[in-house]
């Protein structure tokens, strides 16, 4: 990360020069991924047929497709439950996270206490504990909030620390001769300078967050795109498992892509990409 | 068009989902409670679907929740600590394990009056009777059935070491592409998987019975805590769920319809097959004469028996703790016959 | 920037005060643990005691250190596997860049399904036994390799890559003489990052099928009730994973000198 500018980042410059030149690039953007998706589509199909794939294996996208018309309830239901859970667990997970990147950096006695626990918790494979959870919050949504909560506050954690502590002193010398003071400081400073690094943290919490609410619904529940994966498996459904696949990354690439659009509304000043 | 119609339904049950709360309320005198499930939502479990969907449950003062069971879940486990109040739990084998363990339950019915397993080779294969098992590879589950296989093995003179016994692939494949020569299925899943990939004709099964082996599964279960303190609550749920699996077999295509509301990804054709099957292993054995769930102590001793020599629990278990009939007699004979 | 935490970055410099605090922050962790477990007599199914799980893995030991090996044979050479490909698209990409434009999506597109959500489909194909976790490790580790690979491979300065090929260098040259040494760090921490993950996704695959291993163990456990059991294999993997983590941090500490 290059040296964060001094003066305050709202003025920097990196901003589209207009909002309409912006949302005319995305659609472009969009209409061109739309593109693509139907080319991989249609190739992925001629793929099946030309080469007589077992459907066991492979089956067509047209299958896969007709398969999320037939049943649309479950898949549906699946994806707002298992948003909602993904949402809760890495909302609160990166609320903690940046909350506890803070108070480490403020308390270093304290960090280098709890610190190593964090790093053993996050070694824990979080599957085995399914009976755990179930006895400890019920088969609740919030369960599964658990879960993502669990995998997601770490990275936040380390890359809130990291970025406060890529501060350049010289600049925090600067603002403090000023008269700025602690609060002026992080919210002036270190936090804007800290920023990217928590975003990067954030994009990659989104998808954990999405493993934590899919692997918690494993254990034991009737609705989400876990659910769903497990009843294709045990039932040898390859096509709904396809479709759940399918449905995932929907979720997934969105919940992703609106982490990052974020990023980019928020952090303006020093988006490396 | 009925798919947008479709889309347009399950998008307003998704936000009623989100809202949460707001779809269940309950009357207050309705007693809350829970039946843990021991796998995904099928129509194994058709008749406790059944008596919620036709309110038997409400009728008895009970708000009951359903909640299926998982790979890592146990039911003895969750109503052992309170967290579920009922449980249809794996069978004899887990409850056994579950008081050897000091884990404070009571079976208070069984569902599968004989051993839900058998034992599939290939017809045209070179196995023809349990004797030719010997040198070959088959494959099973460690959660119960392996037990089954190994009673066979040795009611049959063979030791189980002779045989390559490995553990089951969630997949049939392997059995179908001919790289295992016997594999376990359930009779009323992967016996169907294989029947329709394969062909009825060309499969030869083997069954526990044939072998003077029974091993009752589908356990209800409550902790001893509520068996003490609410036996009425008990007598109700058995009550409602006789109720519901009565009607479930008198009308299996509204049964079928039932499940397939709360898992509607099922296989219809699979479904139809598998209440067929759960139907046959419920009403087997004694309950003709005793009734549903019923639980027969002689095939329970037989039973713990089995499980003392395979070393699954380390002393024989307190049987008249463990099992308690007491709650169905409270249900009029005539009632309780399928 | 890295794609991926830099774990060891955020542990604060190791000097003997913060080594001894550390090791107190466990020793408490454990000791209040224990005092929990037994102050309130808590059964084993809801929270076993330390030394219970201590003594049960001591017990077990052969059980776990076969079961161990098991797992990190799946993880380590499913680590490999997804390392290599994660370092090779990013390479490819480089040296290519009209690839950039197919890959990259193509990439984001298969990780934007969690990994997790492949392993019904991967077991059903690749069976339970071993080659199943190789492959669901591999598309765990090498999508956070690449990444960082790609992201450290970026970062390079566009005046130094212009100067570099003012004096007639080529692509793999700049590559090499530029890019590598500049990408080290980023992909160091995304090879370490996916030490602990590739132990993690081993044990989960395990879980739902397998001849064996951790997850397998674990799995055995629940079902045969034995709590203590489970919390011995979750301990064990635990410590499997901190050595693996370990092991790369360190053979990147030789690698990365000037770092």
């Amino acid at each position: 990360m290059s040296a964060a500018p001094l003066v305050h980042p709202a003025s920097g410059p990196g901003v589209p020069s207009s909002w309409a030149e912006f949302a005319a690039g995305r659609l472009v953007r969009f209409a061109r991924g739309l593109a693509v998706l139907v080319a991989v589509f249609a190739a992925w199909e001629a793929l099946v047929i030309l080469f007589a794939i077992r459907p066991y294996y492979v089956p067509r996208p047209t299958a896969i497709f007709a398969a999320l018309l037939q049943t649309p309830a479950p898949y549906i239901q699946g994806f707002l439950r298992t948003l909602s859970e993904t949402l809760i667990g890495f909302i609160s997970g990166a609320l903690f996270g940046v909350g506890m990147g803070l108070l480490f950096f403020r308390a270093r006695a304290l960090r280098e206490l709890v610190f190593p626990i964090f790093i053993v918790s996050q070694t824990i494979p979080v599957i085995a504990f399914g009976a755990l959870v179930v006895l400890w919050f019920g088969n609740t949504l919030l369960a599964k909030a658990a879960i993502a909560f669990y995998l997601t506050f770490f990275p936040v954690t380390v890359n809130t620390l990291l970025g406060l502590e890529s501060v350049d002193p010289r600049q925090e010398a600067l603002l403090r001769s000023f008269g700025a003071s602690p609060g002026q400081l992080m919210r002036r400073l270190q936090f804007p300078t800290a920023l990217p690094q928590i975003f990067v943290a954030l994009r990659l919490a989104s998808s954990l967050a999405l493993v934590g609410a899919i692997v918690g619904e494993w254990f034991g529940d009737t609705v989400g795109l876990g659910v769903l994966l497990l009843q294709g498996m045990y039932t040898e459904n390859v096509v709904s498992i396809w479709a759940t696949l399918l449905v995932s990354a929907l979720l997934g690439t969105g919940f992703y892509s609106a982490v990052a659009f974020a990023e980019r509304v928020l952090v303006f000043w020093g988006a490396e990409q | 068009m009925t798919n947008r119609r479709n889309v347009l339904a399950a998008l307003a049950a998704g936000v009623a989902l989100l809202g949460g709360a707001m779809t269940a309320a309950p009357a207050a005198d309705l007693t809350k409670a829970t039946l843990r499930l021991k796998w995904l939502p099928q129509t194994q479990f058709a008749g406790f679907y059944v008596a919620v969907a036709k309110g038997y449950y409400k009728d008895e003062g009970i708000d009951l929740t359903i909640n299926p069971g998982g790979p890592n879940l146990l039911a003895e486990n969750l109503v052992a600590t309170g967290a579920d109040t009922f449980g249809l739990s794996g069978g004899l084998d887990s409850v056994f394990a579950a008081r050897d363990k000091n884990l404070p339950i009571v079976c208070i019915g069984i569902s599968h009056q004989m051993t839900p397993f058998v034992f599939v080779a290939r017809a045209d294969g070179p196995i023809k009777t349990i004797q030719d098992f010997k040198g070959k590879t088959v494959t099973t589950w460690f959660t119960g059935a392996n037990h089954v296989l190994n009673a066979i093995l040795t009611k049959n003179g063979i030791d189980p070491a002779l045989v390559t016994i490995q553990p089951q692939q969630v997949s049939v494949t392997p059995f179908v592409d001919g790289q295992v020569d016997v594999i376990t299925a359930t009779r009323y899943n992967e016996y169907y998987t294989i029947k329709t990939r394969m062909g009825e004709e060309k499969l030869r099964t083997f069954v526990a019975e044939d072998s003077g082996i029974t091993f009752p599964r589908d356990t209800l279960i409550v902790s001893e805590t509520t068996a003490k303190e609410k036996p009425d609550l008990v007598k109700a749920f058995m009550r409602a769920s006789i109720k519901g699996w009565k009607d479930a077999f008198n009308d299996p295509k509204g049964a079928v319809d039932t499940v397939m509301a709360i898992a509607p990804t099922l296989d219809r054709a699979h479904q139809e097959f598998q209440l067929a099957e759960a139907k046959k292993l419920m009403v087997a054995g004694k309950v003709a004469e005793k009734g549903l769930f019923w639980i027969d102590m002689d095939a329970v001793k037989v039973t713990q028996e089995l499980f003392l020599n395979a070393k699954v629990i380390s002393k024989p278990v307190d049987l008249a703790a463990t099992f308690n009939t007491s709650f169905l007699e409270a249900i009029p004979l005539a009632d309780r016959k399928p | 920037m890295s794609a991926a935490p830099d774990i060891i970055a955020a542990v604060p410099r190791a000097s003997g005060r913060t080594l001894q605090r550390g090791v107190l922050g466990m020793v408490l962790f454990v000791l209040a643990w224990e005092g929990v477990a037994r102050g309130f007599q808590l059964p084993a199914y809801t929270l076993p005691a330390v030394s219970d799980i201590l003594a049960s893995i001591y017990a077990k030991r052969a059980i776990l250190f076969t079961a161990a090996g098991f797992t990190l044979t799946e993880a380590v050479v499913g680590y490999v596997i997804g390392a290599l490909i994660g370092v090779g698209l990013a390479v490819i990409i480089t040296l290519v860049p009209l690839t950039r434009g197919v890959l990259l999506p193509a990439a984001t597109a298969i990780n934007s399904v969690p990994v997790v959500a492949y392993s019904p489909l991967i077991l059903l194909w690749f069976g339970i036994g071993m080659p199943s976790k190789f492959v669901m490790v591999a598309l765990a580790v090498s999508f956070t390799v690449f990444l960082s690979t790609l992201a450290g491979f970026d970062r390079v300065d566009r005046r130094s890559v212009d100067l570099l090929r003012s004096f007639g260098a080529g692509r793999l040259a700049i590559l090499w003489r530029l890019r590598l040494p500049t990408a080290l760090p980023l992909m160091a921490a995304g090879l370490r990052v996916s030490t602990v993950r590739s132990i993690i996704v081993a044990i989960v695959t395990e879980m739902l099928g397998a001849y064996g291993g951790l997850g397998w163990v674990i799995y055995q456990a629940v079902l045969q009730i034995d709590f203590v059991q489970v919390w011995g294999a979750i301990f064990v993997a635990s410590a499997a994973s901190l050595a693996f983590f370990g092991l790369i941090g360190f053979a990147e500490r030789r690698i990365i000198f000037w770092k």
